[in-house]
């Protein structure tokens, strides 16, 4: 069992994409005027599509004070500020969503197992529904997701801090059924992936539990 | 000179549609837990796109009144699922994929082409998908788009003064989310609407605009 936050924006809904279960406890972090809150206790901070990244960069040092201390960073949405520590997202409409594909890169952890990458790219028949823009990623950081024009659209760097940063280029993830698809299959997939990156996040808990220091 | 405000949430659409090159002249971003009185100073209208913080707006909601009764429009988007409008808002699937399925039914059978916004659009230009339904809407107000099954879409008054104007449809934030490539239409006549100025030439996302500090 981990301990995560969402950062809410206020949004309708939001409570259906991230309900508590007996792997994981999420609490909602409510945006208000001077937004501090306490982070001690959590293993996972969860930046979900929608957040509010004004408040967010008020609180970029605590966010990598919460990475240096081993813990976990998802963010899927569009970072327009620099409070995530080592990679950037840029938005871009350079290029036609009609020509956008995704490949696998670099999956040391396997998160894709069991995820049919054309169900990212494809919603009735449609391409480039899911992401938006690109990462600019840290040099040290694994692109497990690239798209036609090599731009990086999901990221995980365990180099920039001591945690795990697990990034998407404002591509929707989340633990229920309310993801943002009329489409059952590609919602599917959307499911398989978030589970699998979580399930690397409690696989390195468990780890860093069960590791005996000399 | 910006005349409009902007009511933004920390969100990257929105800041994607006000920082575009096109717009950030007319627009001015209203930090929504900085929003007061002085906000609003030299301003004629007022943009709530979609994904806004509606608790935050409602416990604001009478600069929002007193800016109405000094003759000044008012744009609302989305999902304005609080209780600070005298209207309900009722949620609803959103189909982002009739046109592909079903191009001759779209989800807006009746729109007043009479208006100023909607002078000129085609049937396809106006509506692109929708975000719930109005089931009811204020006393003098009148419904200027509607569902085949009659329920409304967008509506407009003058009953608090100035003109207030709230619709389903999420121009800004599809704008700034850049995916839907035909939005310029309806945008830029509800630009001009709102501030008299007309805006032409491309969308463009400077890159530079990704990665600021706060």
């Amino acid at each position: 069992m981990i301990q995560a936050a969402v950062i809410s924006n206020g949004l309708d809904g939001i409570q259906n994409y991230f309900v508590s279960n007996e792997k994981i406890t999420y609490t909602l972090l409510e945006v208000g005027k001077d937004f501090d809150p306490d982070l001690e206790g959590f293993d996972l901070l969860i930046a979900p599509n929608g957040s509010d990244h004004i408040a967010m960069a008020k609180l970029k040092g605590k966010v990598a004070q919460f990475l240096d201390e081993g813990k976990a960073l998802f963010c899927f949405d569009g970072w327009f500020t620099n409070w995530i520590p080592g990679n950037q997202w840029i938005m871009s409409n350079e290029k036609k969503t009609i020509d956008i594909r995704y490949f696998i890169k670099t999956d040391a952890y396997a998160i894709f197992d069991g995820v049919d990458v054309d169900k990212l790219i494809y919603n009735h028949n449609i391409s480039g529904w899911w992401a938006c823009g690109y990462i600019d990623a840290s040099a040290h950081a694994d692109v497990v997701l690239e798209d036609t024009w090599q731009r990086p659209i999901i990221v995980l760097d365990e180099k920039t801090t001591n945690g795990t940063i697990i990034l998407t280029a404002s591509g929707p993830l989340g633990d229920s059924g309310a993801i943002p698809s009329g489409n059952e299959t590609s919602f599917t997939a959307l499911s398989k992936l978030y589970q699998n990156m979580l399930n690397l996040i409690i696989k390195k808990k468990n780890h860093e539990n069960n590791r005996i220091t000399i | 000179m910006k005349t409009i405000g902007l009511l933004f949430n920390g969100v990257w659409s929105q800041y994607t549609f006000a920082t575009a090159p096109k717009y950030k002249h007319l627009i001015k971003l209203i930090y929504i837990h900085d929003f007061d009185e002085a906000s609003l100073e030299g301003l004629e209208a007022l943009l709530i796109p979609f994904q806004s913080n509606q608790k935050a707006i409602a416990e604001r909601k009478d600069l929002i009144y007193k800016f109405l009764g000094q003759g000044k429009k008012v744009f609302i988007e989305g999902d304005s699922s609080m209780d600070w409008l005298d209207a309900k808002w009722e949620d609803r699937p959103t189909n982002n994929y009739w046109w592909v399925e079903n191009p001759n039914n779209p989800p807006i059978s009746e729109t007043d082409f009479s208006h100023p916004i909607y002078q000129g659009l085609s049937a396809r230009h106006s509506c692109w998908h929708t975000h719930g339904a109005y089931t009811t809407i204020p006393e003098e107000a009148k419904a200027i788009q509607k569902e085949p099954n009659g329920e409304v879409i967008s509506w407009e008054t003058n009953q608090y003064g100035g003109t207030l104007f709230a619709t389903t449809l999420d121009p800004i934030v599809e704008h700034g989310v850049q995916q839907i490539t035909h939005l310029a239409h309806y945008v830029d006549q509800l630009i001009y609407w709102l501030s008299g100025d007309k805006v032409s030439g491309q969308f463009e996302v400077p890159k530079e605009n990704y990665g600021i500090p706060v």
